[in-house]
């Protein structure tokens, strides 16, 4: 495959109508078939990184360009995106009522089809009950409107239910791992695994702040984002010493103390 | 007017006279029983002494009829009914029908006149009537006795009401005697055909005790070139325990004005439940009152409306607790897309005699444009001390955020919107019963969005 999943160079990037810069020169490449963890403080940018490859009209990139697969992805437009096969998974995921699960999946699968290539009725049913299956989730959860008076996990649940039935060649994971408990971790992180086993292409961002999930999900690579910045990138074992040293040592050895 | 009239149009119906003009004559000529004669005679009057209501009153303050002029309006006289097959029934009328077997009944009014009906005949056996209110005013007129036009409307409502009164045509009587149950919707349409004229049908609804009977009334018309008038009221009682559900779904054509003054009052321990659809018309304005008057009765209120063009929606309630114990719960939701304006002004109010009554109500509006328009006035007026209250309204934009989270996932802009559009129909859709209501309306609603 001649062009890279994703390529993000020298990434600036700012908030609608104000002034202030989140990304401060992001250069980040994940190739079709890897997962790389992206960590780093509160507030540090990582939403926002994660938020403007997939469209959020609040972040304008001021300086730079994300590929998607060899494609100018500032140019497109959220659904466009979407239909081109890149999946968030949010960090606070919207609710909507009156829009049950399967209505709103389905709609998605069809969206940008032609009506003649509609998936029928019974292959979308398999699709959602292979998906739910997947996710030990019970067949009633599709009736129910998306995310409306979900518990945090079920929400995090629910989004990768979502990245199952709509198959994403790049997924963007946002703190799926915070609000589950143990063992909904475990199965949360064994669907994603799943999902990655039959589809080769996936490429996956999973931003984190817990070494935890990246036991069941192991990274290719580990990046640290600091003030909008990657500052410290590496393997499995960078995950490991944050977990036990923290960022401090990251932010003194590239920032200097004066500031 | 020119006399001269040119072949052309001498298979034209023809022109009418005004209301103004022709009803003195034709009350004189009417052969109908003399309490229904003398009552359109009383209320004639009674309209014209009043005045059209005024923007300076409160109840139409965002609604400007002041130089509507109704008695102008061709009347069109009820004829006698004429019956007619189906297939010879307007095009959307025969479309509902086909589109669904269950009915206890159907009735076909065009304009002024019935062309069809059909009750099951089982039904009938045990007694339930479904009939032109005159032809019970000749036969049975003690169904109609303290019922028929006997609600005590607001000074507001009484001009549109009188009107309705002096004119109205082909309206019906659902009788449904004690403790038996209508299984099927019993469904009434109201097409409207005739230019520059101005009808009126009433429905009235008597379920006794123990009875269960759910009535749509579907009002249809082409696009009109010149507007017409349509002056609806509506009378509903629960009996004791009884349930009754009215459904109105008000799907003109353009060039149609429609004003209905709905009354609906509940027995002990009785259920009602009205749902008001507007869809259709230039201009739509229903006052709708339940009078909760049985004790442990329960009264929910339901409306939905969507207005596109230049449309204007105008919904008044009130929920009006007269005796303790019982329970209202009102839930008016609407959107508006281009230039569409639309008005909610509720009141709950609770007697001194009403005590532990539980009276709720809420209006949303959703605005998909920048140029339209809702005024939400919800009110409260507490007698009782022993009460739980709410009321609360808001009008608000589709949430962006909700709109970026379900284009994430692929969909189209006008996708995204139409599904936020569904699901917040969705609370007040999800609860009527009558699955062809709730499929006409999402169609309506999905030609409104474009698709
Ligand atoms: N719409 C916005 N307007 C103004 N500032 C914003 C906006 N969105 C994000 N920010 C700011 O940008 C910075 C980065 O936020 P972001 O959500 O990307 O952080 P994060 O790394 O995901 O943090 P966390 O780990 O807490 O989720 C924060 O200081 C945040 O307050
Ligand atoms: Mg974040």
């Amino acid at each position: 495959m001649a062009d890279k999943l994703l390529e993000v160079r020298d990434l600036h990037v700012t908030v609608e109508d104000e002034d202030i810069e989140i990304l401060k020169g992001v250069d980040l490449e994940v190739d079709h078939g890897e997962i790389h963890a992206l960590m780093g403080p509160n507030g540090s940018g990582k939403s926002t990184l994660a938020k403007l490859i997939s469209g959020h009209p609040s972040f304008i990139a001021s300086r730079g360009e994300v590929l998607y697969e060899g494609d100018d992805v500032l140019e497109m437009e959220p659904d466009e995106r979407a239909r081109a096969g890149v999946f968030m998974a949010f960090q606070y995921p919207s609710e909507i009522p009156g829009v049950s699960i399967s209505n709103f999946l389905r709609t998605a699968i069809n969206a940008g089809r032609d009506e003649e290539d509609e998936i029928s009725v019974f292959d979308f049913r398999k699709r959602l009950k292979d998906a739910l299956e997947l996710l030990d989730m019970d067949e009633s959860f599709a009736d129910r409107y998306v995310n409306d008076g979900f518990s945090g996990g079920e929400k995090k649940r629910n989004e990768i239910l979502q990245m199952a039935v709509l198959q994403p060649t790049l997924a963007l994971l946002d703190e799926t791992d915070s609000g589950l408990d143990i063992d909904a971790l475990k199965v949360v992180a064994d669907g994603v695994n799943r999902i990655g086993d039959q589809n080769q292409d996936l490429g996956v961002l999973l931003i984190t702040h817990y070494q935890r999930i990246l036991n069941y999900i192991e990274p290719d690579r580990v990046h640290v984002m600091i003030d909008g910045k990657i500052v410290e990138s590496g393997g499995p074992e960078l995950a490991e010493q944050l977990e036990e040293q923290g960022y401090d040592w990251l932010r003194e050895e590239k920032e200097p103390v004066s500031a | 007017m020119a006399d001269g009239t040119t072949t052309a149009e001498l298979d034209a119906p023809g022109d009418l006279v005004s209301v103004a003009d022709r009803l003195d004559g034709w009350l004189e000529e009417l052969d109908e029983p003399e309490t229904l004669v003398e009552g359109r005679r009383e209320a004639w009057e009674r309209y014209r002494e009043l005045p059209m209501p005024q923007t300076a009153s409160e109840e139409w303050r965002y609604t400007d009829v002041e130089d509507l002029r109704p008695e102008d309006f061709g009347f069109v006289e009820p004829e006698a009914a004429r019956s007619v097959e189906i297939e010879d029934l307007p095009a959307t009328v025969q479309e509902v029908l086909a589109g669904e077997q269950d009915r206890s009944g159907v009735a076909v009014q065009v304009d002024a006149g019935e062309v069809y009906r059909r009750l099951d005949p089982e039904l009938e056996e045990q007694g339930v009537v479904f009939a032109p209110i005159v032809e019970v005013a000749r036969e049975r007129p003690e169904l109609l006795e303290d019922r028929l036009f006997s609600s005590e409307v607001t000074d507001a409502e009484e001009k549109f009401w009188t009107l309705h009164r002096a004119i109205f045509s082909g309206g019906y009587l659902l009788y449904v005697p004690e403790n038996v149950r209508v299984p099927e919707p019993v469904h009434a349409f109201r097409y409207l055909e005739r230019e520059d004229a101005i009808v009126g049908s009433h429905t009235l609804v008597v379920a006794e005790r123990g009875a269960e009977v759910t009535c749509v009334e579907e009002f249809l018309s082409p696009d009109l070139e010149e507007t017409s008038l349509s002056v609806g009221g509506v009378e509903v009682f629960a009996g004791e325990n009884a349930t009754v559900r009215y459904i109105s779904l008000q799907r003109y054509g353009r060039g149609v004005e429609h004003y209905s003054v709905q009354h609906a009052t509940t027995g002990k321990d009785s259920h009602l439940s009205g749902f008001n659809v507007a869809l259709g018309s230039d201009r739509h304005r229903a006052d709708v009152t339940s009078h909760v008057e049985g004790p442990g009765s329960e009264s929910e209120m339901l409306a939905l409306w969507f207005g596109d063009g230049d449309q204007h929606i105008d919904h008044h309630t009130l929920q009006y607790h007269k005796a303790p114990h019982a329970y209202s719960d009102l839930l008016y939701k609407g959107a508006l897309t281009d230039r569409g304006r639309s008005v909610f002004r509720g009141v709950i109010r609770v007697a001194q005699e009403a005590q532990l009554t539980d009276a709720y109500q809420t209006n949303r509006n959703l605005l998909l444009s920048e140029d339209s328009h809702a005024n939400a006035l919800p009110n409260l007026e507490i007698e009782a001390d022993d009460v739980r209250c709410s009321h609360g309204a808001t009008v608000g934009q589709v949430d962006e955020s909700q709109l970026f989270y379900l284009k994430s996932r692929g969909l189209t802009p006008l996708q995204a919107e139409r599904l936020l559009v569904f699901g917040f129909f969705e609370e007040v859709l999800g609860r009527v019963p009558v699955e062809g209501v709730r499929s006409r309306v999402r169609s309506a609603i999905e030609r409104k969005l474009g698709f």
